[in-house]
C-alpha cells in the first residue's frame, strides 16, 4: 500500500509537468495543441543525442532540450498558429498533422526502434519503506520546483498576470496595455519549454520512441478535459488523480489496464460534467 | 491645439459600417460626452479611438496619430479606457485587476494604487475579493481604477452610470471630475442618460445611427431637438 502511495504521488508530480504546457496553452490561446506530445518527443531525444550518445553533461543536455522545446513553441506559434487563428478546427488538424511529421522525421534520424534513456540519476533508495528509484525521485522533485516556480511566475510578476488576463478576457487584457499576441507567443515558448523538459524526465521514466509524445498527450487532454479550463492548482489535483489511477490499475488490476482508465475518465466527465471538475477560466 | 482630434472617422464590422464620417476635438483637461440611444456608435467610437475595429479616418492624440497602433501601443500612448462591460478578470482578485492595469506603467505602481484607492476607498477594503463576486458598481469602480494604473493622459469612459443606482452613479461622478481636477486627465465619456453627461460634461456631441447629429456647450444643447430626436425618433 506503502508502495503504492509513494509511487502514485512521484509519478502525479510528473505528469503534472507533462500536462502544465498544454494547459497554458489551452488557458491563454484557448488551442488544443496537439502536437503537444511532440515537445516531449524532441527533448527526449535532443537529450539522448547531446548527454547521451555526444557526452555533455547532463545539465546541459537537459537545458539545451528545453531551449529547443522553446524554440520549437515559438516557430508553431509564429508558422502555423497565428496565421490560422480563430479556426480552431484548422489550428488542431495541423497541429495533429505537425505531430504525426515529428514522429516521421524521428523516425528517419534516429530508426523506428526504442531506446533506453539512461537515468538522469541512477540508483534506487527507499521511501517511507518503499523502493523508489533516484530517477523517478529527481523527476519528481525537478517537476515540483518547475510548478512552484511556474505557480509564483504565473501569480506575482506582471508577464504572469498579464498570462492570467489574456486567458479570462483578451479584450480587458488589450486595453491594460497587455498585447495579447506577444503574450500568445511567450506562452508557446513556455510551453515548449516545459513540454520538452518533462520529455527528458518522461523518456528516463519510460524509454525512448517515436510513438511516445500520444500517452502524454493522453494525460494533458485527460487534464485539461477532467480539470475544465486550465488552471494550475485544476491540473495539480487532475494530474494526481490520473497518476493514482494508474499505479492502482497497474498495481491491483493489471499493467495493460494502465491508461485505459484514464480514458474512460475522460468520457466519464465528458458525460457527466462536460466544463470539468474545475471548470472556470482561470490560470 | 485639440488634444485628441477625430477625423472623418469611419469604423467597420466586416462590410457594416457603423460609424459615417465622425469629426470631434476635445481640448486638453475638458470632459466631453458622447450621448444617443442604443445602437448609435457609442461604444464603436471609444472601441475605434483604442484600435479595436477597422477604420478609415484619422485619429490624433497630440498631432501623433493612433491609427494603425495596437490597442497595448494606444495605452502606452496616453490613453485608458473603461468599458461598457468593463471586461474584468473575473477570477482575480481586484488588487491583481488594478495591477494588470499597471502593466505598461511598472514605474508609478504605488504611486497609481494610492490614487485610485484615494478615489475609490471601497477597492482598498476589498483588494482581496475577485471581481466575479462584486457588485455592478464596484465592478465600474475597478474598471475605472484599471484605467487610472496606465497612468492616462486621456480617459475614455463607456456608458459609465449603466444598471447602476443612482448614489452610485454620483460616486462615479464625483470621482470623474476628480480625475480631471486632481489629475489633470482628459475625459470622453459616452452616456445613453443625457442627464447624467450633462451634469458632468462641458460639451456634447448628439450620435444618431453612426453620424455625428448635433455638437454644442451643455447650454446650447439642453433644449436642442436633435437631443430628443437622437433618442425619440423624428
Amino acid at each position: 500500500m506503502l508502495q503504492i502511495i509513494v509511487q502514485g504521488l512521484l509519478l502525479s508530480g510528473l505528469y503534472a509537468l507533462i500536462a502544465m504546457g498544454f494547459t497554458l496553452i489551452f488557458s491563454v490561446g484557448r488551442v488544443l495543441n496537439l502536437a503537444y506530445g511532440a515537445y516531449l518527443l524532441i527533448g527526449g531525444y535532443i537529450y539522448f543525442t547531446v548527454s547521451q550518445t555526444l557526452g555533455v553533461p547532463k545539465v546541459l543536455g537537459l537545458l539545451l532540450a528545453a531551449m529547443v522545446g522553446c524554440l520549437v513553441g515559438l516557430l508553431k506559434y509564429r508558422l502555423l498558429v497565428k496565421p490560422l487563428k480563430g479556426n480552431h478546427v484548422a489550428v488542431e488538424i495541423s497541429t495533429l498533422i505537425l505531430a504525426v511529421v515529428v514522429q516521421a522525421g524521428v523516425v528517419f534520424i534516429y530508426g523506428d526502434s526504442s531506446k533506453i534513456l539512461l537515468p538522469i540519476v541512477p540508483g534506487v533508495t527507499q521511501v517511507a519503506g518503499a523502493s523508489v528509484t533516484y530517477n523517478l525521485l529527481a523527476a519528481t522533485i525537478g517537476s515540483w520546483a518547475i510548478l512552484f516556480a511556474l505557480y509564483w511566475f504565473v501569480r506575482k510578476t506582471h508577464v504572469g498576470r498579464a498570462m492570467q488576463a489574456v486567458s479570462m478576457d483578451t479584450k480587458g487584457a488589450a486595453i491594460s496595455g497587455v498585447d495579447p499576441d506577444r503574450i500568445n507567443m511567450f506562452t508557446w515558448g513556455l510551453s515548449g519549454m516545459l513540454g520538452a523538459t518533462a520529455g527528458v524526465f518522461f523518456a528516463s521514466y519510460t524509454q525512448l520512441s517515436p510513438s511516445m509524445w500520444v500517452a502524454p498527450l493522453i494525460i494533458a487532454v485527460a487534464v485539461v478535459i477532467v480539470g475544465g479550463i486550465g488552471s494550475i492548482i485544476g491540473t495539480l489535483i487532475v494530474a494526481h488523480i490520473i497518476g493514482f489511477m494508474e499505479v492502482l490499475a497497474v498495481a491491483v488490476i493489471a499493467p495493460e489496464l494502465r491508461g485505459v482508465f484514464t480514458m474512460l475518465l475522460i468520457i466519464g466527465v465528458l458525460v457527466i460534467r462536460p466544463q470539468g471538475l474545475f471548470g472556470r477560466e482561470e490560470l | 491645439m485639440a488634444f485628441l482630434e477625430l477625423d472623418q472617422l469611419s469604423a467597420f464590422y466586416g462590410k457594416a459600417q457603423a460609424l459615417h464620417n465622425v469629426s470631434l476635438s476635445v481640448a486638453s483637461g475638458e470632459i466631453i460626452a458622447i450621448v444617443g440611444a442604443n445602437g448609435a456608435g457609442k461604444s464603436t467610437l471609444l472601441d475605434s479611438i483604442m484600435g479595436l475595429t477597422r477604420v478609415t479616418g484619422q485619429i490624433r492624440l497630440e498631432e501623433k496619430s493612433l491609427i494603425g497602433l495596437s490597442a497595448a501601443g494606444i495605452v502606452r500612448s496616453g490613453v485608458g479606457y473603461a468599458p461598457e462591460r468593463f471586461n474584468l478578470f473575473p477570477y482575480m482578485t481586484v488588487r491583481d485587476n488594478l495591477l494588470v492595469g499597471a502593466y505598461t506603467a511598472r514605474n508609478n505602481v504605488s504611486d497609481n494604487i494610492a490614487v485610485v484607492h484615494k478615489l475609490f476607498p471601497r477597492l482598498q477594503e476589498r483588494a482581496n475579493q475577485e471581481t466575479s463576486t462584486q457588485s455592478g458598481g464596484e465592478r465600474q469602480m475597478v474598471s475605472l481604477g484599471r484605467a487610472l494604473m496606465t497612468s492616462p493622459r486621456l480617459l475614455l469612459v463607456d456608458e459609465p452610470t449603466i444598471g447602476l443606482a443612482p448614489k452610485v452613479c454620483n460616486e462615479i461622478a464625483v470621482a470623474l471630475k476628480r480625475m480631471r481636477d486632481e489629475l489633470g486627465a482628459t475625459i470622453v465619456i459616452t452616456e445613453q442618460n443625457a442627464n447624467f453627461a450633462m451634469t458632468l460634461a462641458e460639451r456634447l456631441y448628439v450620435l444618431e445611427s453612426g453620424v455625428v447629429k448635433a455638437e454644442g456647450t451643455v447650454d446650447e444643447l439642453r433644449n436642442d431637438e436633435r437631443l430628443t430626436a437622437a433618442y425619440f425618433g423624428h
